[in-house]
């Protein structure tokens, strides 16, 4: 089994106000990352307020009470640092790797804004903000082919109303709706220390890195009350086949499948993620032999048309993607890929699984080669599991995962009633798809 | 109670790892150990790159490099076989190189390696593997140009340069439609399996051998020799103007500014360098502080030199709101005229001396970026101090340095402004933005 030596060199502490520390050594010397998980996603979101959670995280950078906007950047990238931040449904977080003399400065950094971001907010930097998220929004959804994919996919997975029904991007009305109160009272809310766990990846003594935190974070207090999210319960598969078909500018027929399976960090979201890399990982996957090469019904993608969404409160997504081939249609791609989905239920060999196992062993490895992966698999770890020796171990809770469990799950999930789909068409249909119909942008 | 802002003290100086040097065979292997790194960067290096494809089969070496994955046994036989040990194939194309490599545990490393050998120096490259892959590659030439950004990246090499660098690194639909299997298994035999290379290893290397790896990959392969190079000519027409690609209803437009710029080798990298971060190189750059942190028209927008054994390119680039897109561009000139007239700030200055020096322990903290580093040091023929070197001139750097190097690198009277997006709401005040006379074209026409 693989792991990975350092695995009993990771350290843990609590500081009064509830924040989390962990440290881990570095693989290279002088360099130190640091990544904070705040528990706030776009699932505490409710209707009319989509989007907010990653506005907010743009809003980090704009100055705190003791920080000058774009001082955080320039801190940064002035040491030839690394730093920026993300936001899915089930967190938000910070990172910087920076060399190792200025671990100080980038812990006062982000104790300012998690203490003081309130003094730093105005109307001014809102609006700012709020239109480049609207242009992030244009850039990486809107203007892209297939682009609005994810959204209709959440919206097919999760009924109206459930906080993982809308894209962690959310919507441009919501966004021209946000007001200057609301990110205050969102700050209040959910950024506390006793919300976060801090991750310092760096060869710098635990202790050392201890008292640091301490001094920098220590007089934070922690939230008056913790914020509760909405109700994320569901049960059941998906209550397909559901399908949005959609015809606009796009090159060539594009199919998203989705299914339902089980939350990330449960035992039947790790046989999923194997049944996903037998089925669509790597030029050995299936899909790719059978769709790519056999058939030349998909266009060559290295071997990408399958991976699990991983939801830590609500049934995840395995999704399966692919798009087709000149002459080929939307209908013809769709059922085959549906047939050869069919297929891990009849039966998955051993050389499959081991594939499949080496291949996310492999990128699991991959992300804990360097300093800031490392960080954030033990802020993820420790943030949604309360482990953060997990992200040396995880690669454990593959190895026992048979071939008849993954036949056994897929009997049960990849079928009709658990079934999404989004098709993408030119809207010239019937001409040759993956030639540039005219008046498109080919 | 809160803590002041820390005043850090001076960073502990760092110095590159000195690579150790082999000569197996005709190659040489170039390593750096890097003690605790449980996964390994190897890569092998050849000089024939795009650059150096005869017209008559521009985009074989990338069709080349892509075969190369049907294996030894063909039909997509080698990533299954790497997968099982847990490696994973990483090659690419560029205009000066065909890098070929595995990522790997150390402790897979020989059979990773062995794998990679045979892959190069023996692969099938069977008929009806590489046809495939050719008309793979022909399609998605067409599904990565609906991506704006990708549409006008591809559409600058012919604005800028006559001969191979008009025509994009990996080919165009027409041209690689006449490379046949032959084609690519002739420029195989010739500029890859018959020559050495140097391979590249980064990782943990206790216990690793590496003249046995490099006999591996060497076998009796010759040494290389040195490239030739030719430099490019320039396109025709007059200097600036501006291309639009017509994207009817677009929502943004993707942006780009480009110019010719000097070789590699007649570069003054921290000089040049130096004057793009201040641009547009860092996210508290110039324009970046314009487009997006106080106008709110952009997510982003960058610029870098790409530089190349005989020529060079400067870009700056962007993606914006369709309504904004003229003023984008006037603001982003008006940067240039700015840096070009008033020099740089001490701020600057120090931003960029620093963020070049100081920061490379970050820069330097994956087995893949030091092997990136190696890569490029093989490439282009530098010295194993070559980052120590970079490092000392940014250290050098005065504000007349990054002052001479705005008037010297910058050309903004020598542009190409090349956009996608929706012609019919861009021409007119395009027209107005003082880039040079505007042009329209369907995306369609460009390479056919």
């Amino acid at each position: 089994m693989t792991t990975n030596g350092a695995a009993r060199r990771v350290d843990q502490f609590t500081l009064d106000n509830g924040l989390r520390l962990v440290t881990a050594p570095a693989s290279t010397p002088q360099v130190a990352a640091v990544n904070l998980w705040y528990g706030v996603g776009s699932r505490f979101e409710v209707p009319g307020r989509t989007g907010f959670a990653h506005l907010f995280e743009h809003l980090m950078f704009q100055g705190s009470g003791n920080v000058a906007k774009g001082e955080h950047f320039d801190a940064v990238e002035r040491l030839g640092g690394e730093i920026n931040a993300s936001t899915s449904t089930d967190r938000t977080n910070y990172y910087e790797t920076v060399p190792e003399h200025a671990l100080d400065l980038v812990l006062w950094l982000e104790a300012d804004r998690l203490a003081t971001l309130r003094e730093g907010m105005s109307q001014e930097v809102l609006d700012n903000q709020r239109d480049v998220v609207k242009n992030e929004r244009r850039q990486r959804y809107d203007n892209q082919p297939y682009g609005t994919a994810l959204e209709r996919i959440l919206r097919l997975a999760y009924p109206e109303g459930h906080p993982y029904h809308h894209a962690t991007i959310g919507s441009m009305a919501d966004l021209d709706a946000a007001d200057l109160d609301y990110v205050l009272d969102f700050h209040r809310r959910h950024y506390g220390p006793d919300n976060a766990v801090l991750t310092v990846v760096s060869n710098l003594d635990p202790q050392d890195v201890r008292d640091r935190v301490e001094r920098y974070f220590g007089a934070i207090p922690a939230r008056p009350r913790t914020a509760e999210a909405p109700d994320a319960g569901l049960t059941g598969l998906l209550g397909g086949p559901v399908a949005d078909r959609v015809v606009e500018t796009v090159p060539a027929p594009g199919v998203f499948l989705g299914y339902r399976v089980a939350p990330y960090g449960e035992g039947d979201f790790d046989v999923m993620h194997l049944a996903s890399a037998v089925l669509g990982q790597g030029q050995g996957s299936r899909l790719y032999r059978r769709l790519v090469l056999e058939r030349g019904l998909a266009a060559d993608d290295g071997g990408a048309a399958a991976d699990l969404l991983p939801f830590r409160y609500t049934p995840s997504l395995m999704l399966v993607n692919m798009i087709a081939r000149e002459g080929v249609s939307g209908d013809t791609l769709e059922e085959a890929m549906i047939e050869e989905i069919g297929t891990l239920a009849e039966g998955v060999s051993d050389e499959e699984l081991e594939r499949a196992r080496a291949i996310l062993e492999r990128d699991h490895l991959q992300t804990l080669s360097h300093p800031a992966g490392l960080a954030d698999s033990i802020g993820s770890c420790t943030q949604l599991f309360g482990d953060p020796e997990l992200a040396f171990t995880w690669p454990q809770r593959w190895s026992s995962v048979t071939t008849e469990d993954v036949v056994d799950l897929a009997k049960r999930l990849l079928v009709a009633e658990n079934r999404l789909s989004v098709r993408f068409d030119p809207e010239s249909a019937g001409e040759p798809a993956a030639a540039p119909a005219g008046g498109s942008a080919g | 109670m809160l803590q002041t802002r820390p005043d850090l003290g001076a960073p502990e100086p760092y110095t590159f790892p000195k690579p150790r040097r082999l000569a197996v065979g005709g190659g040489t292997v170039v390593a750096i150990d890097v003690p605790g790194q449980t996964f390994a960067a190897v890569r092998l290096v050849h000089q024939a790159g795009g650059a150096s494809e005869p017209p008559e089969n521009m985009g074989v070496a990338a069709l080349a490099n892509e075969a190369l994955e049907d294996g030894v046994h063909g039909n997509s036989s080698l990533a299954p076989a790497l997968e099982r040990h847990g490696a994973e194939w990483v090659s690419r194309v560029t205009w000066d190189s065909f890098v070929t490599g595995v990522d790997a545990p150390v402790t897979r490393l020989r059979d990773a390696t062995a794998l990679l050998a045979e892959a190069v120096r023996a692969p099938a490259l069977r008929d009806e593997d590489v046809l495939r892959r050719r008309d793979q590659i022909l399609e998605r030439f067409w599904l990565d140009a609906s991506v704006p950004s990708t549409l006008a990246t591809r559409a600058i090499g012919g604005q800028l340069f006559t001969g191979r660098y008009a025509t994009p690194l990996g080919g165009a639909p027409e041209r690689l439609k006449g490379v046949t299997p032959q084609d690519v298994r002739d420029f195989h035999t010739s500029s890859i399996a018959a020559v050495a290379g140097t391979l590249v290893i980064v990782g943990d290397l206790a216990g690793v051998d590496l003249e046995e790896l490099g006999a591996t990959v060497f076998g009796g392969a010759r040494a290389a020799q040195a490239p030739a190079s030719t430099p490019p000519g320039p396109a025709p027409g007059d200097l600036p103007r501006v291309l639009i690609l017509d994207r009817p209803d677009s929502v943004q437009s993707a942006l780009l500014m480009a110019q010719r710029a000097p070789a590699r080798t007649q570069v003054d990298l921290p000089r040049a360098d130096g004057v793009s971060d201040v641009l547009g190189g860092m996210f508290t750059s110039r324009l970046n502080m314009e487009l997006r942190e106080r106008l709110g028209y952009t997510y982003g927008v960058g610029c870098r030199f790409d530089l190349r054994r005989d020529s060079g390119v400067f870009l700056i680039s962007t993606q914006v709101d369709t309504e904004t897109t003229a003023h984008s561009l006037t603001a982003s000139l008006a940067e240039i005229d700015r840096l070009q007239r008033e020099g740089v700030t001490d701020g600057e200055l120090s931003a960029v001396r620093e963020s070049n020096t100081v920061g490379l322990p970050v820069t330097y903290s994956t087995p893949r970026s030091l092997a990136g580093a190696l890569v490029e040091m093989v490439v282009h023929d530098l010295p194993e101090d070559h980052i120590d070197r970079l490092r000392a001139g940014f250290e050098r750097l005065t504000a007349a340095d990054l002052a001479e190097a705005a008037g010297e690198y910058l050309r903004p009277r020598e542009m190409v402004t090349v956009i996608a997006g929706d012609a019919k709401r861009l021409e007119g005040p395009l027209s107005e933005a003082g880039a040079g006379p505007v042009t329209v074209r369907d995306p369609e026409t460009l390479w056919s």
